[in-house]
């Protein structure tokens, strides 16, 4: 729009004022101000005519300023993030620590087609002498059709459970993320993949899709179930794939679903040879429920698997390690659940004080091989008890502390701090 | 699962099959215009509310941040006004319609919603919770909102534009 095109404009307006006649001072600037509004559509069609801005903002005069939120070309900077302390009731040590920091950008091509990422920082540091890890997230690609369908591809969270999804700090209970969603659902758990999501009826959510699947020959860890065999899409063997599906019904205060994740994860042996030709084949589900009313906020959830050829890959594991006593016994089922309650009991401005409990039950049998010395790990049937509180300071910033008591490897049983913030 | 290009293809089909079945649905709900005349009758003259230091402060004050407009346009009656507000739900604008009749909120609809998820906040189950709803103490509701799980900030935008609403009509019978 040449600044000339307004001048005449406004030339025109302050032209046309005879023809108010008595019109009040208010009547003139409206007028004045639809030609103003007039305008800047016409100079946003000019400067800009692939972009289509939405025709709320410049009509009805509310957003005038904010480009971002437009149909088009908004980049948007997300992220959250976690401090915690523990200290261990048996050894009496305590750590704190910086557990993630994770950001994102999310960029809107069009009016249909989205990109969103998250990358995370673990531990604070990440060099070869540190724990901390640096890791790419998601990186997807969304094309919404409607609500009903938007088909999605790159490397993105696999809908199971309540915490995969939606792992930001202030959206759980507790410093420490549930156990059955760490150990049997392998949170956060992503996956190389194309799907295909959206809401059809009132408030059901649906989710499927084919991904990279999981690789047996990667297993390294022996309490954590299946979650060390995940990939997380750094040159993921995929000689074996897998399909997912999930549903699930929301409506105020409400949310029940399910999910379910199977495929082979030999991957004919690339990782370990002992596993060519052999199937694996991983299958995981599970259903939760959220039910939210007054202040009460109950959560369940319950998950399972079973992995196929579970004596094979205990056999290609004792093969692969150095010694018999550095490896272990394979997952063979796995199952655990949690209820917890909690409930708001001081509510003001963006206070928010919720003390909470929670029950976890983990229950991972491993494939034992006694001849070899290959047995049940007993830290792998777990009971932990969490008792806390979450205090959000804004609902996007929560403090949090609470004590946890473990029945089998009581050298977790810890009193935790937390911080947590999203953006 | 090993590679198998037959049930590959069936998935792509039944990906663009249900594609074809929703392309016709966008994320527009309703035509902003089309909102105002269903509450009046016809689209009757629009008005402005110019926002004045003191109202900017107020609206900050419900928003958490402050308002990115001068003025607000809206339409209304000797009972009742239809506004027309913008807020960000995680990261999108959600474009929702709310009719404010003697102080309270009389309905409210969500005319555009942008976010690929959080979608349920547009349902009648999740809207009909603001009916009667007026400005308590502290600008706040007088009621809480159920929020929904995994639509948080969306829901949050949703309470906001509702009090911003309610604040702006008792400001424009001033």
């Amino acid at each position: 729009m040449k600044k000339s095109s307004l001048g005449v404009a406004l030339a025109a307006a302050f032209a046309a004022a005879p023809a108010f006649g008595q019109a009040t001072v208010d009547q003139k600037l409206q007028i004045l101000q639809q030609e103003i509004d007039d305008l800047k559509a016409q100079a946003r069609r000019s400067a800009a005519p692939t972009q289509q801005a939405s025709p709320y903002s410049l009509d009805y005069g509310s957003m005038l300023d904010r480009s971002s939120g437009l149909a088009s070309g908004g980049t948007h900077v997300v992220g959250y993030g976690e401090v915690g302390y523990g200290k261990f009731r048996r050894s009496g040590d305590a750590t704190a620590d910086l557990q993630r920091f994770v950001f994102g950008f999310n960029h809107r091509f069009d009016e249909r087609l989205t990109f969103h990422s998250e990358v995370e920082f673990e531990h604070a540091v990440v060099s070869k002498a540190d724990e901390g890890e640096a890791e790419i997230e998601q990186a997807w690609l969304n094309y919404k059709m409607s609500d009903a369908v938007n088909l999605k591809g790159g490397l993105f969270l696999i809908p199971l459970g309540i915490l995969n999804e939606t792992h930001e700090p202030p959206t759980y209970y507790g410093v420490m993320r549930n156990q059955v969603e760490t150990r049997i659902i392998p949170t956060t758990w992503r996956e190389l993949g194309a799907g295909v999501h959206g809401v059809v009826g009132e408030g059901l959510r649906y989710d499927v899709g084919i991904t990279t699947s999981f690789d047996s020959g990667k297993l390294d860890e022996r309490t954590t179930g299946i979650r060390s065999a995940h990939q997380e899409g750094q040159q993921a063997n995929a000689r074996d794939l897998a399909v997912y599906g999930a549903l699930n019904y929301r409506r105020p205060g409400l949310l029940v679903g399910g999910g379910v994740f199977t495929g082979n994860t030999g991957q004919n042996g690339v990782s370990n040879s002992a596993l060519q030709g052999v199937s694996a084949r991983l299958t995981l589900w599970d259903v939760h429920a959220q039910y939210r009313v007054g202040g009460l906020d109950l959560q369940g959830l319950y998950a399972a698997g079973t992995l196929g050829d579970a004596d094979k890959v205990t056999a290609a594991i004792l093969a692969a390690a150095p010694t018999p006593a550095d490896a272990f016994a394979a997952p063979k089922t796995l199952k655990g659940g949690y209820v917890q309650a909690a409930y708001h009991v001081y509510k003001r401005g963006n206070f928010d004080l919720a003390p909470f409990v929670r029950y976890e039950r983990i229950d991972i049998k491993q494939q034992e091989d006694p001849a070899n010395g290959q047995l049940q790990d007993p830290n792998n049937i777990e009971r932990v008890k969490t008792i806390g509180v979450n205090f959000w300071v804004h609902p996007q910033v929560v403090l949090k502390a609470d004590v946890q008591r473990y029945a089998t490897d009581k050298s977790q049983d810890r009193f935790n701090l937390g911080l947590g913030f999203m953006f | 699962m090993n590679w198998r290009p037959r049930s590959s293809l069936a998935l792509l089909t039944l990906a663009l099959g249900a594609a074809a079945a929703g392309w016709v649905r966008g994320e527009v709900y309703q035509e902003a215009d089309a909102f105002v005349a269903e509450v009046f009758g016809t689209v009757p003259a629009p008005k402005v509310l110019w926002l004045t230091k003191d109202i900017q402060a107020q609206a900050a004050a419900i928003l958490g941040h402050p308002p990115a407009q001068l003025r607000q346009r809206y339409w209304s009656d000797a009972h009742k006004s239809v506004w027309i507000l913008e807020e960000i739900g995680k990261e999108e604008l959600i474009t929702a319609g709310f009719v404010v009749a003697d102080g309270r909120i009389d309905h409210v609809r969500v005319l555009v919603y942008r976010e690929s998820r959080g979608q349920e906040v547009r349902y009648p189950s999740f809207l009909k919770q603001f009916k009667g709803a007026k400005l308590a103490q502290g600008a706040r509701l007088d009621r809480e909102i159920d929020g929904i799980a995994g639509a948080t900030l969306s829901v949050g935008a949703m309470e906001r534009m509702a009090r911003l609403a309610l604040f702006f009509d008792r400001m424009s019978r001033q």
